[in-house]
């Protein structure tokens, strides 16, 4: 055994201690993913889990570093890069994703991508049209 | 300022970059000439040509210190650095068939699975899971 992986097993020891809140946490965050486009609330995933919700929020913060708030939003941009990337239009991908109103998902993606729905759409359609030109010219 | 590139000391640029394209699957991004040989050598994730650079790095061949802190990762098994997978387990069957050759089995500790393998250019590289 590497010196790493003994480190790994006494941190292991110290930090995941408690399985059961390891299997909690981990139930919680695949609530989260697989049903992101739903009306999740901290009362909904509290219920799931039949743990209370100051808990729930906290050990999701102990074990992941952030909210899980924080978490459904990174899940939703990403699966709306996704959605835009198929060809979605930018107000239909905002709602199949889980978001209730345009402006916070604009501006949401923007913060976390760097550009605007649409100009990540332009620029995904505009690539995989470059690329498709790239392979005739090679071909012909 | 922006995070853009991560670096990776690497023995022979070559060969690294035969690794951790052919096997490991990331692309080219730029490749060029810096003098006595060496080059400015970039990848990127395939499903992220956008995202953060990989700069394959000979360091441990001009400065002594990187070499000798490369060695000691090596020799203690730690990972110079780590990527994200969707599922170890898949990722660790595939590289198992290219000879990859790995220190540490898909593991789960708390909320994450990982495993840790060998780079051939010094360095072990872990990848990782959320679970």
């Amino acid at each position: 055994m590497t010196f790493y992986e003994k480190e790994l097993n006494r941190i292991r020891s110290i930090v995941y201690s408690s399985e059961e809140q390891v299997k909690t946490v981990i139930g919680i965050r695949n609530y989260i993913k697989n049903n992101c486009e739903a009306n999740l609330n901290l009362d909904l995933l509290s219920n799931i889990q039949l743990v209370s919700k100051y808990h729930l929020l906290r050990l999701f913060k102990k074990y992941y570093g952030i909210t899980p708030k924080q978490y459904l939003i990174d899940t939703r941009i990403e699966k709306s890069k996704e959605h835009l990337i198929n060809g979605m239009s930018v107000t239909e991908t905002c709602f199949a994703v889980g978001f209730e109103s345009l402006g916070s998902f604009s501006t949401l993606f923007k913060t976390k991508t760097g550009k605007s729905p649409s100009e990540y759409q332009k620029e995904q359609l505009s690539r995989s049209k470059i690329n498709l030109e790239f392979s005739t010219l090679e071909d012909s | 300022m922006k995070v853009t590139l991560i670096s990776i000391p690497v023995r022979d640029q070559e060969k690294a970059l035969n690794f951790y394209t052919e096997k490991l699957g990331f692309i080219k991004k730029r490749d060029l000439p810096l003098e006595g040989g060496n080059r400015w050598l970039t990848l990127v994730s395939p499903e992220w040509q956008d995202g953060p650079e990989l700069l394959l790095e000979p360091a441990p061949n001009h400065f002594e210190p990187s070499k000798v802190f490369q060695d000691a990762l090596m020799e203690a098994g730690y990972p110079y650095t780590q990527f994200d997978v969707d599922d170890v387990e898949a990722e660790y069957q595939r590289l198992l068939k290219l000879d990859v050759d790995f220190s540490v089995k898909p593991t789960e500790m708390g909320t994450v699975k990982f495993a840790v393998f060998n780079d051939t250019c010094g360095n072990n590289i872990q990848i990782v899971e959320t679970l």
